[in-house]
């Protein structure tokens, strides 16, 4: 089951504020919190953080809101949506330097990956939004030794960006 | 008995230095009679960092300095729309003839007046309070794109966080734009933060001054933290807010300069021919931040 979070509305339950801004890591640090709530209380394996309703967001909360949500591992998966074009500027900022990843889902519910992964996983992601496949066909289908396929899948299962069962990967259903 | 310290007619930031070296030894142990009746210009800057004197002094338990207020009237009535003598009325014992309390629309060319800055809530109010303010003057007079509006404002909330999360005591910031003649004869917008609390030589020291040894002064603890990005916090998400106010102020063609103890460190853009490190100046307390974004037309030049 999919949990989608409204991010703004979760500001607005932390805090009495009139603006729609995550700004400031104690702000960050309240509003994780209550997603982390949410997510226990719903038994989600996975959640889509929906950044629709948001005017702006500082790196500090983007840390604490994104960054340590992804690194707790307290939603098993983990998605972004309804991104702007700035906001996606600062998520990036701080995934980047930690070497972490997100998946972003577009409305027209396409994936696309924001943050740090190496251009071999992030091959194996665009293949991956193709159709799902097992390390030999990501091979064939890249022209890649089997061990780099391999390597790319794995990187993109340790960031919890894929997973893998007897028919092989695919990217998380979050749309 | 006091002494007395003159303020500079041309009370920005070097005119601050000059403010700071009249000073002298930090706690004053005399009582301070700040001189501000020759003042003819000021700049958010330096009025953040007379407060932060003020408190300071109050925090070290010393006797309240006497101000005396400018007697130039532009400049009186600057420092009363910016609201410095609704904070320094706390601060000091005012001498001068008081303009009415500004009660009127804000300034146009007034982002931010001086805001106290506490909690993390102040910093929520002030950067959700600009918004509006800052898009019509970042585009319209600046002639910045409409994006550099959300760094603007994540620029300032950034730096008002490190009083927050680093001063130990509250602060001030101010958010304004003003024709720079002296050094550009454009207009820019400043961000002016002011603290009165630890500063970063001691805010980092415990985790950074063994790493640094002997080096281990203002300076070098303003390099770790503006330069390289280092947190007194271990967590991998530290140290952040410099590096994307830095990102955003080499796209903007924008300045940054960060005082604190004895040292200053800034990161010139080409349009400015201030010094990067400068140490060996006198204490003063705390930390000043100065952000300055200059109007596109002289980026490109």
């Amino acid at each position: 089951m999919i949990e989608t979070i409204n991010v703004a509305r979760v500001l607005r339950e932390a805090l009495a504020t009139p603006y729609r801004i995550l700004v400031t890591r104690a702000t960050g640090a309240l509003v994780r919190d209550r997603i982390e709530l949410k997510l226990t209380q719903s038994n989600c394996h996975a959640a889509v953080l929906d950044f629709r309703e948001v005017d702006l967001l500082d790196l500090s909360c983007a840390d604490e809101v994104v960054a340590k949500l992804l690194r707790s591992g307290q939603a098993k998966f983990v998605a972004i949506a309804g991104l702007h074009e700035d906001l996606r500027e600062q998520v990036h900022e701080v995934l980047e330097p930690q070497r972490l990843a997100v998946t972003v889902v577009h409305d027209d519910g396409a994936p696309e990956l924001l943050g740090s992964v190496s251009e071999d996983a992030r091959l194996a992601f665009m293949e991956l939004r193709d159709a799902g496949c097992t390390c030999a066909e990501l091979a064939r289908r890249l022209a890649w030794p089997a061990d780099r396929a391999a390597s790319a899948l794995a990187t993109l299962e340790s960031l919890r960006l894929a997973r893998h069962d007897d028919h092989g990967f695919t990217l998380i259903p979050f749309a | 008995m006091s002494r007395i310290v003159d303020i500079p007619a041309q009370f920005d930031d070097r005119g601050f230095e000059q403010f700071v070296a009249g000073i002298g030894a930090w706690p004053p142990e005399e009582r301070l009679f700040f001189d501000g009746r020759g003042v003819q210009w000021s700049t958010p800057y330096s009025l953040v960092g007379l407060l932060t004197a003020g408190q300071s002094i109050r925090e070290d338990k010393g006797e309240k300095p006497l101000l005396a207020i400018p007697t130039n009237d532009d400049v009186r009535s600057y420092w009363s729309r910016m609201r410095f003598f609704e904070h320094a009325a706390d601060l000091f014992e005012l001498h001068g003839k008081l303009p009415r309390p500004h009660r009127g629309a804000r300034h146009s060319d007034t982002l931010l007046e001086i805001t106290p800055v506490r909690a993390s809530e102040d910093v929520h109010d002030v950067v959700g309070g600009i918004q509006e303010g800052a898009q019509r003057i970042l585009t319209g007079e600046l002639g910045l794109e409409a994006k550099a509006t959300m760094g603007f404002a994540m620029a300032l909330s950034e730096s008002c966080q490190n009083i927050v999360e680093h001063a130990g005591t509250g602060g001030w910031v101010a958010v304004q734009t003003y024709h720079y003649r002296r050094r550009l004869g454009r207009r820019v917008a400043v961000i002016a933060v002011s603290d009165a609390g630890v500063g970063f030589r001691r805010s980092l020291e415990a985790t950074q001054a063994k790493r640094f040894g002997d080096r281990w002064r203002d300076g070098t603890a303003l390099e770790a933290a503006l330069v390289q990005g280092v947190s007194r916090f271990r967590d991998p998400g530290r140290g952040q807010g410099f590096a994307g106010i830095k990102r955003y102020l080499q796209r903007w063609h924008g300045k940054i300069s960060v005082r604190s103890g004895t040292a200053r460190l800034a990161i010139v853009p080409s349009w400015d021919d201030d010094v990067p490190l400068v140490e060996n100046l006198c204490f003063f307390p705390g930390s000043q931040l100065q952000v300055t974004i200059p109007s596109q037309d002289t980026a490109a030049e």
